[in-house]
């Protein structure tokens, strides 16, 4: 599974979202309608399964699958 | 003060969810108190309890939220749902300003919160829910209500122990009277069989602990009396002014017409054992329903098969109706499927608007000696009789005392 996929995984699981709901380049707030308080669950999800580090300045609601892998890729490929 | 109306209920309950399945069962006098066992309670001093097995397969709740909330909100989104379709009332054609919630429970959350406490010892920060912060807390159920249908009228939630709901209900009825609000749900929820919140009930001293026979442990009223069964459930109802029922022909359940409630102020847990301040408020409730004491024709007790408030209940029952009492047919049908604690109220007002629809008074399930006698009790089947006034009493530790009246839609 790539990185995309599995963050899809992620998602999916946690919030018990369908995965076609997943869009690559729209906000989560806008596809899946995530709130805050999911986001901070996901962050907490995202970590865990990456083994690293991520913050709330940079992942958010209103951030895309695309830039969540984009700013995963750079974190795991140091 | 105006009549207001009740124009459909939800009811989420041991012996039943929905008006149906839950009638037939409290008509029949059949008992759904049972050994827990969605723990190891078996250490517990009482480990009987009127548990909710099959929630899920009643829900219209996403997984996704069902995640984030504890199973009382559950209960209470589930009761509103059947309360609404019973109203006929499509929630999206109403002004959400003008909509409200008002809801009691007595305890919160606990189910939620001790699994996240749990995680926070072992796990540490990082093992808790985001969510346990907006789940555990009494007044939950209102926000995910009012969130789930987009309500955003004057809402409440009301903790007065047992008598929570019955004091939102009232409450509920005051505020349309003064024509703030176009409708209510209003009601209460309790979800009191988790770990915790057994041990804290076992712990108050008041429950039976007849385990080795669940369906009789819980015996209000009657010699043998042990103490008070719990149970979990949610009880929630539509209420809307009389002219505006009226006016959407609705089909009207019943009028409340008439609230009391006062407080002992004697004791941190017991009540006053003369009752005098329940028979104020019942007193209250009379004379603002402006229905005389020979009107009423049915009383609802709260029942906690405990000496000091059995006792203090039927007392002040005497005081207000004098000679009358034994005619006057009382019933605590609650005896079926335990105490629902700060729903308790609000599942009475539920069984009296379904005996009333019906002419049939619920019974007192286990009641076979009174202790108090001179009463009318109807015990253990229920009786053909037909109730245009009626009396409900609730009450909470330390003396907290709700009285509503309830009066048949003529139609």
């Amino acid at each position: 599974m790539d990185t995309k996929d599995q963050i899809k995984d992620v998602l999916v699981k946690l919030l018990k979202v369908k995965p076609e709901e997943l869009k690559d380049d729209a906000k989560l707030c806008d596809s899946i309608g995530v709130d805050s308080t999911e986001m901070v669950e996901a962050l907490i999800a995202l970590e865990k399964a990456f083994n690293t580090k991520l913050s709330s300045n940079e992942i958010g609601k209103l951030s895309t699958i695309n830039e969540i892998e984009k700013i995963i890729q750079s974190k795991i490929s140091k | 003060m105006e009549k207001v109306a009740v124009t459909g209920l939800g009811i989420v309950a041991p012996s039943g969810i929905g008006r149906r399945q839950f009638w037939a069962n409290i008509k029949s006098g059949r008992s759904f108190i049972k050994k827990i066992t969605r723990f190891d309670a078996s250490k517990y001093p009482s480990h009987i309890a009127g548990q909710i097995d099959d929630l899920e397969k009643y829900s219209h709740v996403s997984q996704r939220l069902l995640k984030k909330i504890d199973a009382f909100s559950h209960m209470a989104l589930i009761a509103s749902e059947l309360a609404l379709q019973d109203a006929g009332i499509d929630i999206k054609k109403e002004d959400p300003n003008m909509v409200g919630i008002f809801l009691g429970n007595a305890i919160g959350g606990w189910l939620y919160a001790e699994t996240e406490l749990r995680d926070l010892y072992i796990e540490g920060r990082e093992g808790v829910s985001p969510y346990m912060a907006s789940a555990w807390f009494p007044a939950a159920p209102q926000g995910q209500v009012s969130i789930y249908y987009g309500i955003k009228g004057f809402s409440k939630t009301v903790v007065a122990d047992r008598a929570s709901s019955l004091e939102a209900i009232g409450y509920a009825r005051k505020t349309l009277s003064k024509g703030k609000l176009n409708m209510i749900l209003a009601g209460g929820m309790e979800a009191p069989v988790t770990p915790y919140a057994l041990l804290c009930c076992n712990t108050y001293g008041g429950l039976s602990s007849d385990n080795a026979h669940p369906e009789s442990a819980y015996r209000p009223f009657d010699k043998n009396r042990r103490g008070f069964v719990i149970g979990e459930g949610a009880g929630i109802v539509v209420m809307e002014p009389r002219e505006r029922a009226l006016g959407r022909s609705a089909n009207i359940l019943a009028y409340i017409s008439g609230y009391g409630t006062s407080c002992d102020g004697q004791n941190r847990i017991d009540p006053d054992p003369q009752g005098q301040q329940l028979a104020r408020a019942i007193k209250m409730a009379l004379t603002d329903a402006g229905v005389t004491a020979e009107k009423i024709d049915y009383i609802s007790l709260d029942g906690l098969a405990l000496d000091i408030w059995d006792n203090s209940e039927i007392e002040a029952i005497k005081n207000v109706f004098g000679k009358r009492v034994k005619d006057i047919p009382v019933s605590c049908p609650k005896s079926m499927f335990g105490n629902l604690l700060g729903a308790s109220g609000a599942a009475d007002l539920i069984i009296t608007i379904l005996a009333m629809e019906n002419d049939l008074v619920a019974p007192t399930i286990n009641l076979d000696t009174p202790a108090c006698p001179g009463l009318n009790y109807i015990m253990k089947e229920a009786k053909e009789h037909k109730i245009n006034k009626a009396l409900i009493i609730s009450r909470g530790r330390g003396g907290i005392n709700s009285v509503l009246v309830l009066e048949k839609a003529l139609q």
